[in-house]
């Protein structure tokens, strides 16, 4: 089969009929948009139902030795709260320009993936942390400082697994950030390499 | 010319050329047909931007390919090769003469659908017709780079579609 012919019969390859309207079109357009406003409302109503949480908290005065330490937490729900304003509601715009050449295109995709990848720790898990490490200097405090001896090791067990669970949950989540921007990094670098050839 | 008109106007042109595309991603039929319809959904939102800067042609298959690659980047195919790896399928099916209209587009499907970009973007505008240099303003390669490929795709087809029935 010759070269034109072969070109041919892929440009007349028969089709099936799909019909898209311009309604078709409106009407996807209305469902991103919703999508979008749901999935920003949902980060919302996370981080207020914990602020709401802390401040009833500190309110009833339930855990006075722990009012600044969940001060400083809803402190940093808040600035969460600003960064996902300022960091995700700008995504309601296409991520790429729809119109750039394809590698381009990737290539941004993948820096702005990465991008996201690596500060999102930064912003995201970071805030959180001065609250947390006071919180459990608090107990460790008390914890230390109990009478009972025998109650005393049953709460250093505590104390010490609940240490041990979130330096494995925040070094999971770190490791996961860090392997997917070290993986996008190596598509940057293909990408790279392609644009030079 | 409004986003609507450029957009049914883009349509008209290059309708049949952008489900050749989507079939080109996709091989299930469910999945085709909604990959048409985001290809049509991001080239009516992309009009909004469009100003002229390149052809229309290049334009509409700017837009189509970066969504369609998009939506395989989300979908994490870890199988897709280059024109270098490409495993051919043996032709034993075509031994007796020349192939069918069917299972000659079926094979060209089979062959760009284990492609990765953009070698796979590179042989659907090849097969489109669309010379190096348009090639080249979708893609983002040099025309050194397409010529190379080309060559490829040529010395790839010609192996699958003249001697591969004979093998």
């Amino acid at each position: 089969m010759s070269e034109p012919d072969i070109k041919t019969r892929w440009q007349t390859q028969p089709m099936e009929d799909i019909a898209v309207s311009l309604f078709d079109l409106q009407a996807r357009a209305r469902s991103f948009r919703a999508r979008v406003r749901a999935r920003n409302v949902a980060l919302i109503l996370y981080s207020l139902a914990n602020i709401a949480a802390g401040g009833a908290l500190i309110w009833y005065g339930y855990f006075p030795s722990m009012r600044y330490p969940m001060l400083l937490m809803i402190a940093a729900h808040l600035f969460v709260l600003w960064q996902v304003a300022i960091r995700v509601s700008l995504r309601d715009q296409p991520a790429g320009l729809p119109g750039q050449a394809l590698i381009d295109f990737l290539k941004g995709e993948s820096e702005r993936q990465r991008d996201a990848l690596s500060a999102a720790w930064l912003w995201y898990i970071f805030p959180f942390m001065p609250a947390f490490l006071w919180e459990l200097g608090i107990w460790a405090n008390a914890i230390l400082s109990h009478p009972d001896g025998a109650a005393k090791t049953g709460n250093i067990r505590l104390f010490a697994l609940v240490v041990v669970a979130a330096i494995l949950f925040w070094g999971a989540v770190w490791l996961f950030f860090a392997r997917g921007a070290k993986r996008l990094k190596g598509q940057i670098d293909a990408l790279d390499r392609l644009r030079g050839e | 010319m409004g986003q609507d008109e450029q957009y049914k106007s883009a349509v008209g042109e290059f309708g049949p050329a952008l489900q050749r595309l989507a079939k080109s991603y996709e091989r299930d039929a469910d999945l085709v047909r909604d990959l048409v319809q985001e290809i049509h959904f991001a080239l009516w939102r992309s009009f909004s931007t469009y100003s002229g800067q390149c052809s229309l042609r290049t334009w509409v298959y700017r837009v189509a390919h970066n969504t369609a690659v998009s939506q395989r980047l989300r979908r994490r195919r870890p199988d897709l090769v280059s024109l270098d790896d490409i495993a051919e399928p043996s032709s034993r099916d075509d031994a007796e003469g020349a192939i069918g209209h069917a299972q000659a587009i079926a094979k060209l499907q089979g062959l760009i659908l284990k492609l990765k970009a953009p070698d796979n973007q590179v042989m659907q505008l090849y097969l489109e017709d669309l010379d190096a240099g348009e090639i080249g303003d979708i893609t983002g390669l040099s025309s050194g780079a397409v010529a190379t490929r080309i060559h490829r795709i040529k010395a790839l087809l010609a192996r699958q579609f003249d001697e591969g029935g004979r093998r």
